[in-house]
């Protein structure tokens, strides 16, 4: 039936536009949901979000679970912070502080391919070890001192209208989507995640393949972190847990909507905009702030539900 | 002193104690295919009854029936004296019946010990608090072990035991609570398949015995020359239909004709004419690697080399380790006279050899790709220009694949999960020879796909090795082998032990030599 599977790929983004709808017309936010300041506040703070969210979906395209990438991007934001305040030049400090989030890339891709680990429990370690060498680093103390101006400026600069982190953002999605779709890099990290054993046999070397996704992925976290930093104007120590969940939420209902069954870039940006508006509607909707954390971890149960009847969505689509 | 599950009587021979099972008009149809035609037989009681046929011969889906896996469209089942509907039955009712099945790869746990297997093929005994009484379990596991002649020690862990104590524990766990009731009836199906020579006499020593004692058996074996040593009865099916149930100590010679439904002569008939090949593609020499063990031979341009063999004989292993998958432990390789280090398939592809592994959805089907996808994936690469994928290109390319390859799809963009198995199959084959191989690895390449596909197969085989690829394909079919391979070498526990060349290479000289495992009969 094609109407099922238009609703398939378009259905998330139908309740996105009637989310958005309905808080712009809903009496207790009618004032405040549709206004350009409301729209520019959660753009930027979703960009920060939507850089982390793509650093899942690399791996995630070949079915690897990178649970990490939350951590790596507090991880970075702290490191360049630091550097910064500690007087290093900015894009020394950034380059640098990107360095370091590849690094726990390398040691993911190195414990995970090499050593055998399953990725879902070597991220799961990294991440905590990163949580305490960030709380180490910090002392528990957030880094706001001696930071260059205009990365302050960055973080609230609009240039018509549009924040220049989402700008960020943007780029950094068309990348990946380039990556995924354009090139045999991206072909190959999807045939590993439909058939990891065929995909050897085609002469593919998943174990270098899979190390790269953990690599790049890490680097969109240490972008992800330097944003976090301009957008708050120094770097906390608890920026990772806040992004970890919603960023894999994210990335596990792109397989819900415009290509439906397969991790994809436009997919999560509908699932980005999806929960800002969900959530930003609620927030100002007045609803208690732990409402939010009943929808974000929901929507985490809700895309990995997706992501696990792939097989199944997949076929039907086709059929 | 006997052994076994039921105390022998000692007056009465078998053919006196009446009948223990009635198979009577089982048919059953798939789709088109009708896989059972009015099948009848009986089963004595403490004897071994096996039976026999070719793939396709509808004794799978017998056994299948029996099992309450399947229901028959029509038929009825006698056991005992009960009158059951074959049309009817449930696993819960297969069991109630008393039928123990033991299948090819015994669903053992190698982690846990003989004990604990065996316990759980029944109930746990358990004591207060659902507390699994382990001393009582282990001595119950002792005397199991020690009805069923099984030498092993109830606190090993099952991997440690030999592949015939592996199977002896399947078969005791299947029967165990058969203890004062030897009603059971135990369907064994190619218990021996997996399993080394010598585990293989081990094992059925102890059938004999065990049948001896009173024990019901339904063997169903590929290997005649275990059906001739063991066999009290043997039933032959050929097409769903029923040949005949005949006493065994049949010869082999006389039990291939039965199975094939060709006479000797017709099976020796040479089907395809001899050729000449001058120029060798590919010489491998003293290839170890998995089962396979120091194997040596050549293919040259143009010609179709088959091998045969029985599961686990090594045939497989040879293609694998010639593709890289793993790499092989020992030997030499030489592609086109140049030699070539195998390390991975990456290698192997370099050196144009093309790989089409016999598990087509675990190893060769991205099922939910597309299928251009799925046709294009060996290359990818080659439609990487300027910086990105050339879609355009791409999708011409394998428009001209589908249509060359005579592959039937609704869409190039449909998942390959939407094809038929043949379709799907042909998609693997375009996706390798568009590379244009110089040689081509073939494992089972008909395997699981309807009649018309597997001639386009072969069709598309026959193609690629008139442009001067050299071939070399595993099957089990060795009518087909016999059909259109110009030479067959016989693979036996890794080595290869027999070659057919020229006029020898008929259906009956390879089923005599993978069957029969000599020379003379």
């Amino acid at each position: 039936m094609p109407w099922l599977r238009w609703v398939e790929a378009y259905g998330l983004l139908l309740v996105t536009v009637g989310i958005i709808i309905f808080f712009s017309f809903y009496g207790p936010t009618s004032q405040t949901f549709p206004t350009m300041a409301n729209f520019q506040i959660v753009l930027a703070g979703q960009s920060v979000l939507a850089v982390v969210a793509l650093g899942t979906l690399i791996p995630l395209t070949a079915d690897v679970w990178d649970l990490s990438i939350g951590a790596i991007a507090g991880l970075a934001a702290v490191f360049g912070a630091a550097f910064m305040s500690s007087g290093m030049s900015a894009p020394l400090a950034i380059l640098a502080a990107i360095g370091v989030a590849g690094i726990v890339g390398v040691v993911n891709a190195l414990i995970s391919t090499k050593g055998g680990v399953h990725p879902v429990i070597t991220t799961m370690g990294t991440s905590t070890i990163v949580a305490g060498v960030v709380t180490q680093k910090t002392g528990g103390l957030a880094i706001v001192s001696n930071l260059p101006a205009w990365l302050v400026e960055l973080g609230h600069h609009t240039t018509f209208g549009i924040p220049a982190l989402a700008v960020i953002a943007t780029v950094v999605a068309l990348f990946a989507y380039y990556l995924l779709n354009h090139t045999p890099f991206g072909r190959y990290l999807y045939a590993i995640g439909s058939n990891p054993n065929a995909a050897p046999l085609v002469g593919i070397r998943t174990g270098k393949l899979i190390s790269i996704a953990f690599i790049l992925g890490a680097c969109f976290a240490g972008v992800a972190g330097i944003m976090q930093v301009a957008y708050a104007g120094g770097a906390s120590t608890n920026i990772g847990t806040n992004l970890a969940l919603t960023g894999m939420a994210a990335s596990f209902l792109s397989a819900a909507a415009i290509k439906p069954g397969k991790y994809n870039v436009p997919g999560a940006v509908v699932a980005l905009i999806f929960l800002a508006a969900l959530n930003s509607g609620l927030n100002l909707a007045g609803v208690p702030p732990f409402v939010n954390e009943y929808v974000n971890g929901a929507a985490l149960i809700v895309g990995i539900g997706f992501a696990s009847n792939i097989g199944r969505l997949r076929e039907r689509s086709g059929s | 002193m006997t052994v076994g599950p039921l105390p022998l009587d000692g007056t009465t021979g078998p053919a006196d104690r009446g009948t223990a099972v009635t198979i009577s008009q089982f048919s059953k149809r798939f789709g088109a295919t009708q896989a059972l035609d009015g099948v009848s037989f009986e089963v004595k009681p403490g004897t071994i009854h096996a039976l026999v046929g070719g793939n396709g011969s509808g004794k799978s889906t017998l056994i299948k029936i029996l099992a309450g896996v399947h229901q028959a469209d029509a038929g009825s089942l006698g056991v005992r004296g009960s009158e059951q509907d074959a049309t009817a039955m449930t696993p819960a009712l297969s069991r109630d019946l008393g039928f123990r099945f033991v299948h090819q790869q015994p669903s053992v746990f190698p982690d846990l010990t003989v004990a604990e297997n065996l316990a759980i093929g029944s109930s746990f005994l358990t004591g207060f608090g659902s507390r699994v009484r382990w001393k009582a379990q282990r001595a119950r596991a002792v005397e199991l072990l020690e009805r069923f002649e099984v030498n092993a020690s109830p606190d090993a862990e099952l991997r440690t035991l030999s592949p015939a104590n592996q199977t002896g524990v399947a078969i005791a766990r299947a029967l165990q609570d058969g203890e004062e009731d030897s009603s059971s009836i135990l369907v064994l199906d190619e218990p021996t398949a997996s399993l080394p020579g010598p585990d293989v006499d081990v094992l059925l020593e102890a059938l004999q015995h065990y049948a001896a004692a009173g024990q019901t058996i339904i063997y169903v074996s590929h290997r005649l020359e275990e059906i001739r040593a063991i066999a009290d009865k043997v039933t032959v099916l050929r097409d769903g239909k029923l040949i005949t149930t005949t006493d065994g100590g049949l010869t082999q010679g006389r039990l291939v004709e039965l199975i094939t439904g060709r006479s000797l002569e017709q099976l020796s008939h040479r089907k395809v004419e001899t050729r000449a090949f001058s120029n060798k593609v590919l010489e491998v020499e003293g290839l170890s690697g998995g089962a396979a063990n120091n194997v040596s031979f050549s293919v040259s341009a143009g010609e179709v080399l088959g091998i045969a063999g029985l599961m686990g004989s090594g045939r497989s292993s040879i293609l694998r380790s010639l593709f890289g998958v793993p790499a092989p432990n020992a030997g030499t390789v030489r592609v086109d006279d140049k030699p070539v280090h195998i390390r991975s398939a990456g290698d192997a592809m370099a050196a144009g050899i093309a790989y089409v592994p016999e598990d087509r959805n675990g190893m060769a089907s991205f099922s939910d790709m597309t299928v251009l996808e799925n046709l294009t994936i060996a290359d990818s690469r080659r439609y990487f220009k300027r910086g990105r994928l050339q879609s355009r290109s791409e999708r011409a390319d394998a428009k001209k694949l589908v249509s060359d390859f005579t592959v039937k799809t609704a869409g190039l963009d449909h998942p390959l999960t939407s094809l038929s198995g043949g379709n799907a199959q042909k998609v693997i084959m375009a996706r390798w020879l568009r590379r244009e191989p110089r040689v081509i690895l073939l494992d089972e390449p008909s395997q699981g796909v309807d009649f018309g596909a597997r001639a386009d197969i072969w069709k598309l085989i026959a193609r690629a090795v008139a442009e001067g690829a050299g071939a070399v394909v595993v099957s089990s079919d060795f009518e087909e082998l016999a059909t259109f391979s110009d030479r067959v070498l016989i693979v036996r526990h890794g080595a290869i032990v027999g070659e057919l060349t020229g006029s020898d290479v008929t259906e009956h000289n390879i089923d005599r030599l993978v069957l029969m495992g000599s020379e003379n009969d």
